[in-house]
């Protein structure tokens, strides 16, 4: 078997080795391009949201490469995101290739141990459980590497190029649980001590859809562009925080909740309430201002960016909302993010 | 010797340009169309700028705005490139202290400035969509056959109303002529245009924002009577319309850039470089799949920049 899956940023680290662990091959498709872009776009239903173009022309290059068996996610309520998959599927099989593909639900967690992953990779639950446990402490490594570097970003440019280079190499390289948990403490501490650094300028929380938040050529590599102006990049979503939520295993989501509930009493679909709590708790951790990132036209994020609105009202405290859709120029982002940063630092003199 | 500051907004309609003394008092303004050639312009600018201010003078600081900013900074050696809504709001608090909303229309963009003690503190501007700004009431205008500085005029004769569609300007198009073909008179649909365009802008632009008096109206549509109009019956409040409405942006960058400078001397090359060629050459990078175009701006022949790439293996950053 040659797998493939979408890109989600450095998360994709742990979908891949998660897939190794259960004895499959991973097949990588090549980095995210305007190509990959360009491919999706040509083969999407035009008024289709942007995640849906570039997963699929990240399937088409992995195809082209060799890839025979494609995992993608499903089950998002109420939101799009539930007919990617089988659309992608649709559409992949009426351009000709030949593979296998898997949508998996992320609401059934007991099928997806002791059925699905069985019965595709021909492996006991145990070690379905096995290679789910790798994933969840890699994700949670992923996710403290990713910290770390907005950190060491927003005080040294050029410093965190060389420690992005490092340690991904060594995030890529450990197998082990103890060696994992090894790292993910150093990672931690060097946070902590770039922390202290008075180079940070400012703060902003991050928030939005999550496929934005945690793959950089969607964002048009947004949080680079932020840590270029010495600002402090905060997010709480990512793959980690995602599995931790689907296991039932984080607490702190039902704060997320009520902060959210406060502006809707129910969800829209999507991560919607995650976006407005998410707000209002980074809010109340002291940051300058928020930014939220969405793909055009998608539905619940544009329900959020209302309640978002008020958030700014009632807290006080400048947020900017940014839809993205496929275009590649900059200049657009850059005006905007420049303009809200500016406004930020003069409102804190 | 006499100090001046000088401002330029490349727009993607226009190119305004300033000259201030010491005290920010305009000496003298100018406003190009950008007619999709920035560098000449620009080049245009200094040519008028150098013909009424003549060499007798000591530049302070100059800063540069708008969408061509970049390009514009790096031709003339800019001691600042700001991005245009900070350069609006730093004017507009400048000539009104008081100013707590700025209303800027300009050719492909709008926007909104919220200002609280002379300090911007919120913002909004269009996405994706250039529906109801300049470029779109220019072409409205010209394929009315109707001079744009005549079109609002022509709004303030209407006698009854029209609604036009203002959502999309695709739809407003077809609205307006459908109007036309039942028989309205065209001054009652320019009117509802202005009328639309308004309604778009407070929907869609200035959605949420607290839009507190002082109010400015600033950019190349506040010349139109019409949506002058049009918003103050809208927003039921007085909406003041600068003296130098056309050039805030560039006016913003001069201020800035008499910040920035602080005193130092500025950067700037000189009038002089007016008679200087400048050439901008774009190749596409194979090194991977992005295939970013990367541009060259060449001085007299003379490599000056380059800009363009994602990864910094051309920019080096």
């Amino acid at each position: 078997m040659k797998a493939a899956f979408p890109y989600i940023g450095y998360h994709s680290i742990a979908l891949k080795d998660f897939l190794t662990a259960l004895g499959a091959k991973v097949c990588l498709p090549p980095p995210l391009t305007k190509r990959t872009l360009e491919l999706g776009v040509k083969y999407s239903p035009e008024m289709v949201c942007l995640p849906f173009k570039i997963t699929l022309g990240n399937f088409i290059e992995a195809l082209e490469i060799g890839a025979d068996t494609l995992f993608m996610a499903t089950g998002a309520r109420k939101c799009r995101f539930g007919y990617y998959s089988y659309l992608q599927e649709k559409i992949l099989k009426e351009l000709g290739y030949q593979f296998k593909f898997y949508s998996v639900s992320q609401y059934s967690p007991y099928e997806f141990v002791f059925e699905k992953m069985p019965q595709i990779f021909n492996v006991s639950p145990l070690k379905v459980l096995k290679a789910l446990y790798l994933m969840i402490k890699k994700s949670e490594l992923c996710e403290n590497f990713k910290n770390s570097l907005r950190v060491i970003r927003a005080i040294d440019y050029q410093k965190s190029l060389i420690f992005e280079k490092e340690y991904l190499k060594k995030i890529e390289g450990v197998k082990k649980i103890k060696e994992i948990n090894i790292l993910n403490k150093e990672l931690k501490e060097l946070r902590k001590k770039w922390l202290k650094n008075n180079g940070i300028k400012l703060r902003v929380g991050l928030v939005g859809e999550i496929y934005f938040l945690l793959e950089d050529f969607a964002n048009q590599e947004l949080e680079k562009e932020l840590s270029k102006f010495g600002v402090l990049v905060l997010s709480k979503r990512s793959l980690y925080s995602r599995l931790k939520h689907l296991l039932k295993m984080e607490p702190g989501f039902l704060k997320i909740y009520y902060y959210a509930r406060k502006y809707l009493s129910v969800s829209p679909g999507g991560e919607a309430l995650n976006t407005i709590g998410e707000a209002v708790n980074f809010i109340k951790k002291g940051v300058d201002g928020i930014i939220h990132i969405f793909p055009f036209t998608c539905m619940p994020e544009n329900i959020a960016l209302h309640s978002l609105e008020k958030i700014s009202e009632d807290y006080n405290v400048p947020i900017l909302s940014l839809s993205f859709d496929e275009h590649t120029s900059k200049t657009g982002l850059l005006t905007r993010i420049e303009a809200f940063l500016e406004l930020l630092k003069r409102r804190k003199k | 010797m006499a100090t001046v500051y000088i401002g330029i907004d490349v727009g993607s309609i226009s190119t305004k340009g300033v000259v201030l003394d010491d005290n920010f008092n305009v000496i003298t303004y100018e406003y190009l169309r950008t007619k999709g050639r920035p560098i000449e312009a620009v080049l245009n600018l200094i040519k008028i700028f150098k013909e009424r201010v003549g060499n007798n003078v000591k530049f302070g600081g100059v800063g540069t705005t708008g969408s061509g900013r970049r390009l514009a900074g790096v031709m003339i050696g800019a001691d600042i490139v700001k991005n245009e809504i900070i350069a609006h709001a730093i004017a507009a608090s400048h000539f009104y202290p008081n100013c707590q909303t700025v209303i800027e229309i300009g050719g492909q963009d709008s926007k909104i400035i919220i200002l609280r003690n002379g300090i911007p503190v919120d913002f909004a501007m269009n996405t994706v969509c250039a529906a109801g700004t300049g470029s779109f009431l220019d072409h409205q205008a010209q394929r009315l056959g109707i001079p744009i500085e005549e079109f609002g005029k022509l709004a303030l004769k209407a006698k009854t109303k029209v609604n036009i569609a203002g959502r999309c300007t695709v739809f407003a198009e077809s609205d307006m002529i459908h109007k036309a073909q039942l028989g309205f008179p065209i001054e009652s649909i320019i009117a509802g245009l202005c009328e639309a365009i308004v309604r778009n802008y407070l929907n869609v632009v200035a959605k949420g924002k607290d839009i507190k008096p002082l109010i400015l109206f600033q950019g190349g549509v506040a010349a139109n009577v019409g949506v002058r109009e049009a918003f103050k019956k809208e927003l039921k409040e007085e909406i003041i319309v600068p003296e130098y409405f056309l050039v805030m942006g560039a006016i913003g960058a001069a201020i800035l850039a008499k910040e920035e400078t602080n005193g130092r001397g500025s950067r700037f090359y000189g009038f002089g470089i007016s008679n200087c060629e400048f050439n901008t050459k774009a190749i596409e990078c194979n090194g991977c799949a992005n295939r970013c175009e990367i541009i060259h701006t060449y001085r007299d022949n003379e490599l000056i920049d380059i800009y363009g790439d994602r990864c910094g293996k051309w920019s080096g950053g």
